[in-house]
């Protein structure tokens, strides 16, 4: 399939000529798929925001190229691109009822009177407003609004769909039924779609891929299993994830048959090389240090494991323990789907699988290796 | 945008210009106004080229006016310290007064809390010949006509509408959060206002009090009908300028000129205090 | 010993009743988490404890004595906002230190006190700073701090981790109930996320319609909730409640569910002939191969990640919709179609209809029986 929306070495900086110049988006290339969901992830201020008004029209490119369905767009007027965009200050017309706003979007389109409203009713109860329909935007609250505002974007027909913060307002209850329909919704008429979250489970829920960005930098740009399996960098490792990777610097110590990583003022794992295969081994190379690095789902609790720590916090959440044990000056969090029954300051066992474990270099912070993979 | 081309910044700069000619054109005339003689303002043509004097600065503050029908007796200087001291006094008394009752219409909902705001405010619209007729009757029963502290009481009739509506907005806008903050943390009401909700609405104060000064130092009618010469304001004192013999323009000038620059100080004073938004930040951003 | 009883509370704004009739109780050194859906007036009742607002009727009694009419800052009490409420003016160590400056202790006691709570919650690079230039993070925690430094015995927080990234709140949710629990604080803690709650409460109170509707062990709540409004609080995704009408064959009591007809225990027989809703939690469902006597055959539609586990979309007979979810490291995907559910019958939860009310099997209250993972050695 080719790709819909491109984007080419794309550069952002604010105030390129004053004293604060801000470069927000630094050499972003990225391709969305037709059809594809993709979220672009990060934190405040890692340029997921200047990303998406670039791609909108909202912001000038001070650099690269922007093109969709084949068509160079990074200069057109945002009215000429083809993108219908859902913001996240809601951003409705106030003399217009939210039934009007929801149609203004259609005005260009010239349909008839009865398909613009079958198409506003229809939008209207995907994202459940349709009591709500004939109120003014001052009326409603601002999850109300967030919804008739993403109303407005879907009911136009685009060659792609900009959300931001599509749900951040939403009661919990409600998000998780309206990210199940609006996923259909996406999927069924393979609207080509790209929204900005800094919630992990709302990227994981909605988007084929995800594009996680820190420093204006595009860190990693794949489905949800693949950056939680093999993170690319340690950035992403200890992003990713709820709750995220544990990770230690640790002395790398080679004998016979043998790799021991020993942590900083804490305890040492050695396996052998039947488990710590020749690819990974090799990945290793001659480094004298390392950052290792396990995920607290993958974390061994229980009798049979060599280490023992003392535990800091239990937490059963109904569904899932979450255990922190305190490890060379540092938490290590495990999570377990059974009850754990441990108490703060007992010593509980632990342990760590070769096939479990993922290696970064210390200074470039980049994946050396997966389990029994080479990164 | 910030890619503009050479030639929309060159028009940016002309169109700023003339925006700037034209609001200025007449202090500025004002100004060049007072360095010169009454037969150099009144010559026909009008020129820019002129000797500078300081004719009428000398003449103002040494209280002499020589015009041709003779010398006359002026006391600007005597004005302008009359218009000081009134408008001063006049701000701090409404000050006093109008901040801690913004405070209590800010925070506190009580019985006619609106209607009593709205009539303080309604002060403002009245036409003030509407109110003079009767007020200069009670003056004199009061014995308050030309006296200072009756001059000063109406002139904070000015002020305190006013400072409390801006300044009751500024208060609003803190956020009672960091006032109750303060309160759990065991300090009393009168420590939270002076310490927290004082210094927060710091900018809408100094707002509030330059705007009434400037309204004070700018009033005619009151001191007009209430005062007698040695009370006089500027504004009223500027009267005496319409002589026998003529305006005296270039004097005009230079009053002018002088009876601006106090407010123009206190402006430029104020502005970091105008400027500076304390309140940013403090609760989540 | 009662440290904070609230009793038969009542407040209204403008015809609104907020809190009608609430009552609770919290022991010295515990740990209180308030939770409820967001507008149930949870604030509301931390601000009648701190005092900002009068209540229109009932009492609250602080440290057995009744506090009404007592001054917020006569109360004694710390308290944490959740928009953090830092004074834009003064630098965070002068926030930290208002609340030890109105007791009038010394200068060098101040500055030691403030310096200890800093480091404690590791903002000692930055007391000098101003709100404006701290981070949000930073912010929270210069809060906390504010809330923590004059050792309160009482001590509300308004769910102070809203406003941090999700990264701080996890870390934090780890840190608090050590810190807490060191501080030795009676605590009312404010959250609108069940997880939270659950983590660091020692008892979990549920606000609904102005009252706590319960107040217990985060385990009880999850698996004892007295009534349909607090099970479906809980738990991601929220448990399945299907209507079900329980009928006496042969004696014994069952249901009927995708078509398929479910034989319960015998202590359940006083359920039959009423109407009632059946809950199941999704994490006790379990997708099985072979038919068997508790299974019921359905239609696996769609299997979504969520965090760390799988969200299985199953179909029932009927088109009745069913969520399962399983932890999210198979190593061989789950593919779609036909499939068997399974269910503990310890896990199964019966409402009724009508009042929403738990139905309690008759001769045991014990429901939930624990999976017990390991077992820790001292």
């Amino acid at each position: 399939m080719s790709a819909s929306l491109s984007l080419r070495t794309v550069d952002k900086v604010y105030h390129p000529r004053g004293r604060l110049a801000v470069h927000a988006v630094k050499a972003l290339s990225m391709d969305v798929e037709r059809g594809e969901i993709v979220a672009l992830l990060g934190s405040s201020g890692c340029g997921k925001t200047s990303t998406l008004r670039m791609v909108a029209g909202f912001e000038a490119v001070s650099a690269g190229e922007i093109s969709l369905a084949n068509r160079r767009i990074e200069r057109l007027a945002p009215a000429a691109r083809n993108v219908a965009m859902a913001f996240e200050g809601y951003s409705l017309y106030p003399p217009l009822t939210v039934r009007e706003n929801i149609a203004f979007a259609l005005k260009r389109g010239r349909l008839s009177a009865s398909e613009v409203s079958r198409r506003v009713k229809e939008v209207a109860a995907l994202v459940e407003i349709e009591p709500i329909l004939d109120r003014y935007p001052n009326a409603i609250s601002g999850g109300q609004q967030q919804r008739a505002s993403l109303a407005r974007a879907l009911v136009r027909d685009a060659a792609l769909y900009v959300l931001d913060e599509p749900m951040g307002q939403l009661e919990p209850q409600l998000r998780a039924l309206l990210r199940g329909r609006l996923k259909r919704l996406l999927k069924d008429r393979a609207m080509t779609s790209i929204f900005v979250t800094h919630d992990q489970t709302e990227a994981n829920a909605l988007a084929d891929r995800i594009a996680v960005m820190e420093g204006g930098v595009l860190q990693q740009f794949a489905p949800q299993h693949v950056l939680k399996e093999k993170p690319a960098n340690l950035y992403v490792a200890t992003f990713i994830g709820e709750p995220p990777m544990n990770v230690f610097d640790a002395s790398v110590i080679r004998s016979e048959g043998c790799t021991t990583f020993e942590l900083h003022n804490g305890p040492s794992f050695g396996f052998g090389d039947n488990e710590l295969g020749p690819e990974v081994r090799q990945a290793i190379g001659n480094r004298r240090k390392v950052v290792i690095g396990v995920r607290p789902h993958r974390v061994v609790l229980g009798s049979g494991s060599a280490e023992t720590a003392r535990v800091v916090s239990n937490q059963w959440l109904g569904d899932q323990s979450h255990v922190a044990m305190a490890v060379a000056g540092k938490l290590l969090v495990a999570v377990s789907h059974a009850r754990v029954r441990a108490g703060i300051g007992d010593s509980v066992p632990y342990g760590v699988r070769a096939q479990d474990l993922h290696i970064f270099d210390p200074d470039t912070t980049v994946a050396l290796a997966h389990g029994a993979r080479a990164a | 945008m910030e890619r503009s081309s050479i030639i929309e910044r060159v028009l940016r700069a002309v169109l700023l210009t003339l925006i700037v000619i034209f609001f200025l054109f007449p202090i500025v005339w004002i100004l060049l106004m007072s360095f010169q003689t009454n037969e150099q303002i009144l010559r026909i043509p009008p020129s820019l080229s002129f000797v500078p004097t300081l004719e009428n600065y000398k003449a103002l503050i040494s209280g002499h006016l020589l015009t041709s029908a003779g010398s006359l007796d002026i006391a600007f200087m005597r004005n302008l310290g009359n218009s000081v001291l009134l408008s001063t006094c006049a701000v701090v008394l409404a000050l006093i007064l109008g901040v801690p009752a913004a405070y209590a219409f800010a925070r506190f909902k009580f019985w006619l809390s609106e209607d009593i705001a709205f009539t303080l405010l309604s002060f403002r619209f009245a036409p003030p010949l509407l109110v003079l007729l009767p007020l200069s009757l009670y003056f004199q029963d009061l014995g308050l006509v030309d006296t200072y502290v009756g001059l000063i009481w109406v002139y904070q009739l000015i002020a305190l509408p006013l400072i409390l509506w801006i300044v009751r907005g500024y208060f609003e806008d803190i956020s009672p959060d960091i006032e109750n903050a303060y309160r759990i943390a065991g300090h009393s009401w009168l420590r939270t206002f002076f310490k927290i909700a004082v210094p927060l609405a710091g900018p809408g104060i100094a707002a509030a009090g330059l705007l009434s000064f400037i309204f004070c130092w700018n009033n005619f009618v009151f001191a007009l009908v209430l005062a007698s010469a040695d009370k006089q304001p500027v504004t009223v004192g500027a009267l005496a300028f319409v002589t026998a013999s003529g305006i005296q323009y270039g004097q005009v000038a230079a009053a002018i000129v002088l009876s601006v620059t106090p407010t123009l100080l206190l402006a430029l004073y104020a502005q970091r205090w105008l400027v500076e938004g304390l309140s940013l930040g403090a609760v989540k951003g | 010993m009662t440290q904070i009883e609230i009793r038969n509370l009542h407040k209204t704004f403008k015809a609104d009743a907020v809190l009608n009739g609430l009552s609770l109780s919290v022991d010295r050194g515990e740990i209180v988490t308030l939770f409820g859906p967001s507008g149930t007036g949870k604030t509301v009742l931390l601000r009648l404890l701190a005092g900002i607002y009068p209540p229109d009727a009932g009492t609250i009694l602080l440290r057995g004595r009744d506090a009404s009419g007592s001054p917020p800052d006569k109360r004694g009490i710390g308290m944490a906002f959740q928009n953090f409420a830092l004074f834009p003016h003064m630098t965070a160590r002068n926030n930290i230190a208002s609340a030890l400056t109105a007791r009038k202790t010394n200068a060098g006691e101040i500055a030691r006190k403030v310096e200890a709570v800093a480091q404690l919650l590791k903002i000692g690079h930055v007391l000098g700073h101003s709100p404006r230039e701290l981070s949000n993070g930073q912010k929270q925690r210069t809060a906390l701090a504010r809330a923590l430094v004059a050792d309160p015995d009482i001590l509300l927080l308004d769910d102070p981790l809203r406003n941090v990234d999700a990264k701080l709140r996890y870390e934090m949710r780890l840190e608090l109930p050590a810190l807490l629990k060191r501080v030795g604080s009676t605590v009312l803690y404010v959250t609108q996320d069940f997880k939270e709650a659950m983590a660091l409460g020692d008892r979990v109170a549920v606000l609904l319609d102005g009252r706590i509707a319960q107040c217990d062990t985060p385990a009880r709540i999850y698996a004892e909730p007295v009534n349909v409004g607090v099970a479906r609080l809980f738990g991601d995704p929220t448990l399945n409640l299907i209507e079900v009408a329980p009928q006496l064959v042969d004696g014994a009591p069952e249901i009927r569910l995708g078509g398929m007809r479910i034989r319960l225990p015998a202590s359940y027989a006083v359920a039959a002939g009423g109407l009632y809703l059946l809950g199941l939690r999704p994490e006790a469902l379990r997708l099985v191969e072979a038919p068997g006597p508790r299974t019921v055959a359905v239609e696996l539609v769609a299997v979504t990640p969520l965090n760390e586990k799988s969200v299985l979309l199953l179909t029932m007979q009927g088109g009745e919709e069913l969520l399962a979810s399983e932890a999210g490291d198979r190593d061989e995907p789950r593919r779609t179609g036909p499939a068997h559910v399974a269910f503990d019958l310890d896990a199964l939860l019966l409402f009724e209809r009508e009042s929403g009310r738990r139905f309690i099997p008759s001769g045991n209250g014990e429901v939930a029986h624990e999976r017990i993972a390991i077992t820790s050695h001292r």
